[in-house]
């Protein structure tokens, strides 16, 4: 059955410390809401998505249930990235049970030192005390990255100077000064091969949608994002085992599986030509190339060539990240429902500044767990 | 190898600063300086909320105004701990959801001045429908804590 | 909406126990799994998604623990969501199995979990963690106190007595005898309830569920798949649903007696959500068997009202009677329930399990007779989230 998302809300980016967490929660529900035309009494799902452990809570839904208006309705969270709960909305409605969904993600990490909350994501016997957390984890995969793609420092700066640039036309953007290349360039190594400048800034934000069944998508007679392609799949936890294997193989091989099930779903055959924009997960800079090589926009080791010749700017073949992207805004756990949200606006035309002309088709791309160990990819139409 | 196994020991310990918010700021801060409770009145359902929250969960609207509460109230459910919880006060400690005059539903705190040695006796005094007032800390700190519940 | 056929093919269970110091979280899971594949008859291969059911990491310990379990699961490359809603977790993984395979995009989904809440100090340390830090935690709310609250407001607005809270607890200790997979196997009498010792007024020891280290699994499957596999055996999904209350007990105490911490609301908007899907119309005559998430003596009381077993007030004179005793008119809990065997993030799980084989008729000596059609519930929360599950020997 089609879905479509007819209503998007997001809260702007940045540190919140004049909201708790349910009124930021409350905020970015209502702005979707309020866009879908839907009244709360008219909702019949609603799926949450958020971390426990960076909340600080032992079951973070309690509170929020209030603000993603769940009073008394069927509500469900997934303990995941928030594109993870467009998923389950999606299989909640495509199922006929529930006309529609709303679904809510959440992220305050300011509350928290989100290093220490990532090294607890390792288990205690053989990960723990060994230096991993979100960075250095991310680090080891870039470094294998590098050796077998022969990607240069000045490629990432590329990319990072691209989303910042293109984060500037973004009204909900985290607030960051104009990047220079060379600040790029001659920033700090956090954990080699990543410079300071090549991490994505922490950000409080809730982001919110608003699905629907197709019969009540037509009857709102409006632009909306159509669900095309949906697919996601896990890869090993222990990334020594993947490492091996990247080595020899292609880069991110779970994202390529899980870009091959939301292609089969939607029909794509040729991504590059078929997409017309695409909001991914660079949680690195050296992620993004990676990412275009996985989602087959480019031939294994050839996502900086992409970059280079400037393929996926704003105005280029394949726009990436016209937000700005995870280096411009990153909500951590809600940062995957934002790319969706994103595309989403891309394809209803509702993106303003930062609109790609003649969006038809965007796909949507997140990460979840340690070294990129989940992803998901989202196809969407107008 | 049954009697031989490995134990890692670990523990979490992650500090939080969690933002309270303009609504329980305001809250907390007029218990701190003038020693007086605030609930917020949603006007739709013309409830009044404590603890204030910024909008309601029912009509999904954000609350409008600050109204405050009576320093008395009833007990609406209790409890008497007697068991020692990690993390938790030494027992025994009382504690009751208290409907307060003018609020619309109950909050929580912890029952003073009761002898609950001998449950028998304490339960006899502290009932559902038990007047308790409000008394506050003398060295207020902005917490939950500054105030308690008293049998009148 | 035409209707769904999904069915529970597969059951796995480990022993509940206090502890399982000869395998990791990992290794617990898996062992549920190949236990409700082998009943199945089917193989790792035929699983086209997995959803895993995991409620509080800090009892567990490492964050996103269901990550750590995905590839020894059998998860590798496979569609993989957790859900979590505290205690209610199972019964949320078994609606979201659900969802899988209605949405027609699977045919055959494991759903299972594994808990080892053994391995920290203090549960109740934990569980106070779920209470807002800005206005409630401080306050020493944990998971015991806040159903206080609940069988205080019971007592006093239905008469309901230390009595009737202690006969549930007989029955369930009595039930568990026949369960081989029961953690807590030791009978008592209504007087050694009455006098063991006061944990939270006025819950006491054995009002308490014990906290249990343990796994369950089960295989979900699609008419296709099951008339592929030439499967006689099958507990089908006729109803499923969910509720959430608000977070705040207090909001459930005014003195209007709607959606009252008493009475379970949120359990009650979710059965008879369920129960219409199920196309249920007379709960009393139409269920023959019931698995209640009830983790204290009073949690069961105020649940059996609000699934309509009978009238608000009168599940204590019910108690009395012996309407749920395992040969009485509905039969609640004949497993032991959560009253002797809680590993949380598998408790609700096991609800629907136990609820599968009775209708499969493989529930052994626990079976309740002619038990054709059982509901399952799951509570998660500030006695906030409630999963509701109907099931039937009937496609
Ligand atoms: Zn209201």
């Amino acid at each position: 059955m089609k879905v479509a998302i007819i209503g998007v809300g997001q809260t702007s980016y940045g540190n919140k410390k004049h909201q708790s967490i349910d009124e930021l929660v409350f905020e970015a529900t209502k702005k979707a809401l309020d866009d879908s035309g839907l009244e709360r009494e008219e909702i019949e799902s609603v799926v949450t998505a958020g971390s426990d452990a960076l909340d600080g809570r032992g079951i973070s839904n309690m509170v929020i249930a209030g603000g993603s208006g769940a009073y008394l309705k069927d509500e469900v969270k997934v303990a995941d990235g928030g594109i993870y709960g467009l998923i389950l909305g999606y299989l909640r409605v495509a199922s006929g049970v529930f006309d529609n969904s709303l679904i809510v993600s959440w992220t305050k990490s300011s509350e928290v030192s989100t290093d220490l909350v990532s090294n607890l994501s390792f288990e205690p016997l053989y990960l723990r005390s060994c230096g991993l957390n979100s960075i250095t984890s991310l680090a080891l995969q870039t470094s294998t990255y590098i050796g077998r793609a022969d990607v240069k420092d000045e490629d990432a700066a590329k990319v990072v100077l691209k989303n910042r640039e293109n984060g500037l036309k973004n009204p909900l953007s985290h607030p960051l000064q104009k990047p220079s290349i060379k600040e790029i360039n001659s920033s700090r190594f956090v954990s080699y091969p990543l410079r300071e400048s090549y991490l994505p800034p922490e950000s409080d934000g809730a982001c919110a949608l608003v699905i629907a069944s197709k019969k009540r998508a037509k009857s709102l007679k409006k632009n909306c994002a159509w669900i095309l392609g949906l697919g996601w799949v896990i890869d090993e936890y222990y990334a020594g085992d993947l490492i091996v294997e990247t080595r020899h193989g292609v880069s991110l091989p779970l994202l390529k599986r899980s870009s091959e099930m939301a292609y089969k779903m939607a029909g794509v055959e040729n991504p590059i030509s078929e997409i017309d924009v695409a909001e991914v997960s660079d949680v690195t800079p050296y992620h993004e190339m990676m990412i275009y090589e996985a989602l087959g926009f480019c031939r294994d080791r050839e996502g900086k060539v992409l970059i280079r010749d400037g393929t996926t700017k704003m105005g280029g073949g394949l726009p990436v990240n016209p937000s700005g992207g995870i280096l411009s805004s990153n909500p951590i756990f809600t940062s995957s429902l934002v790319r969706v949200a994103e595309g989403a606006l891309q394809v209803m035309r509702k993106a303003g500044k930062r609109q790609v002309k003649n969006a038809k088709v965007a796909l949507a791309q997140g990460f979840t767990g340690m070294s990129t160990q989940g992803s998901c990819v989202v196809i969407l139409g107008s | 190898m049954k009697d031989d196994l490995i134990f890692i020991a670990q523990r979490w310990d992650i500090e939080f600063k969690h933002a309270a918010g303009e609504t329980a700021s305001t809250f907390f801060k007029a218990i701190m300086q003038r020693r007086e409770i605030l609930g917020r009145l949603c006007p739709k359902c013309k409830r009044v909320l404590l603890p204030p929250r910024s909008f309601c969960e029912r009509c999904f609207v954000e609350t409008s105004e600050w109204v405050k509460v009576g320093g008395e109230g009833k007990i609406q459910s209790f409890t008497i701990v007697y068991e020692k919880f990690e993390g938790l006060p030494p027992p025994p400690y009382a504690i009751a959801y208290v409907l307060l005059d003018g609020a619309s539903t109950a909050m929580v705190n912890f029952v003073k001045g009761l002898d609950l040695n001998n449950l028998d006796q304490a339960i006899k005094k502290i009932k559902i429908g038990a007047k308790v007032k409000v008394a506050f800390k003398r060295k207020r700190e902005g917490r939950i804590t500054d105030f308690w519940y008293e049998l009148v | 909406m035409k209707p769904h056929r999904i069915g529970i093919i597969g059951v796995g269970q480990t022993k509940y126990v206090t502890r399982r110091d000869d395998v990791i979280l990992p290794e617990l899971a898996r062992e549920a799994a190949v236990i409700a594949l082998e009943d199945a008859g089917i193989e790792f291969k035929d699983i086209d998604a997995i959803v895993f059911s995991l409620a509080l990491d800090a009892l567990e310990g490492v964050e996103g623990a269901e990550k750590w379990c995905a590839g020894t699961v059998g998860g590798f490359r496979k569609p993989f969501l957790r859900v979590h809603t505290g205690g209610a977790t199972g019964g949320s993984a078994v609606h979201t199995g659900f969802f899988h395979i209605a949405s027609g995009l699977f045919n055959c989904v494991l759903v299972l979990g594994a808990e080892k809440m053994g391995e920290t100090h203090e549960a109740q340390n934990v569980l106070n963690q779920i209470f807002d830090p800005i206005y409630e935690r401080q306050v020493a709310i944990n998971a015991v106190n806040m159903c206080s609250f609940q069988a205080m407001r019971h007592m006093k607005k239905y008469g309901t007595t230390e009595y009737h809270l202690a006969l549930v607890a007989v029955r369930s200790r009595k039930n568990a005898l026949r369960n081989p997979y029961a953690h807590i196997k030791k009978e008592i009498t209504v007087e050694e309830v009455l006098n063991s010792r006061v944990i939270c007024y006025p819950l006491k020891l054995y009002d308490c569920c014990p906290r249990s280290t343990g796994a369950c699994a089960v295989v979900m499957a699609s008419e296709r798949f099951i008339r592929k596999l030439n499967k006689r055996d099958v507990a089908w999904i006729k109803g499923v649903a969910s509720c959430t209350n608000t977070y705040f007990m207090g909001d459930r105490m005014d003195d209007s007696g709607i959606n009252d911490h008493a009475d379970a609301e949120g359990l009650f908007l979710a059965a008879k959500r369920a129960y219409e899907m199920a196309g249920i119309s007379d709960p009393k005559k139409e269920i023959e068997v019931a698995e209640i998430y009830a983790p204290f003596t009073t949690t069961e009381l105020s649940a059996v009202e609000a699934l309509g077993f009978c009238e608000k007030g009168e599940s204590g004179i019910s108690n009395e009677r012996g309407v749920f005793d395992i040969d009485g008119k509905i039969p609640v809990n004949p497993s032991g329930g959560v009253l002797t065997a809680n590993p949380i993030s598998v408790t609700a799980l096991a609800r629907v399990a136990e609820a599968a084989l009775q209708v499969m008729g493989k529930a052994e000596e626990r079976q309740v007779e002619k038990a054709r059609t059982a509901v399952a519930t799951g509570e998660g929360g500030s006695l906030q989230f409630y999963t509701v599950t109907v099931l039937s020997d009937e496609m």
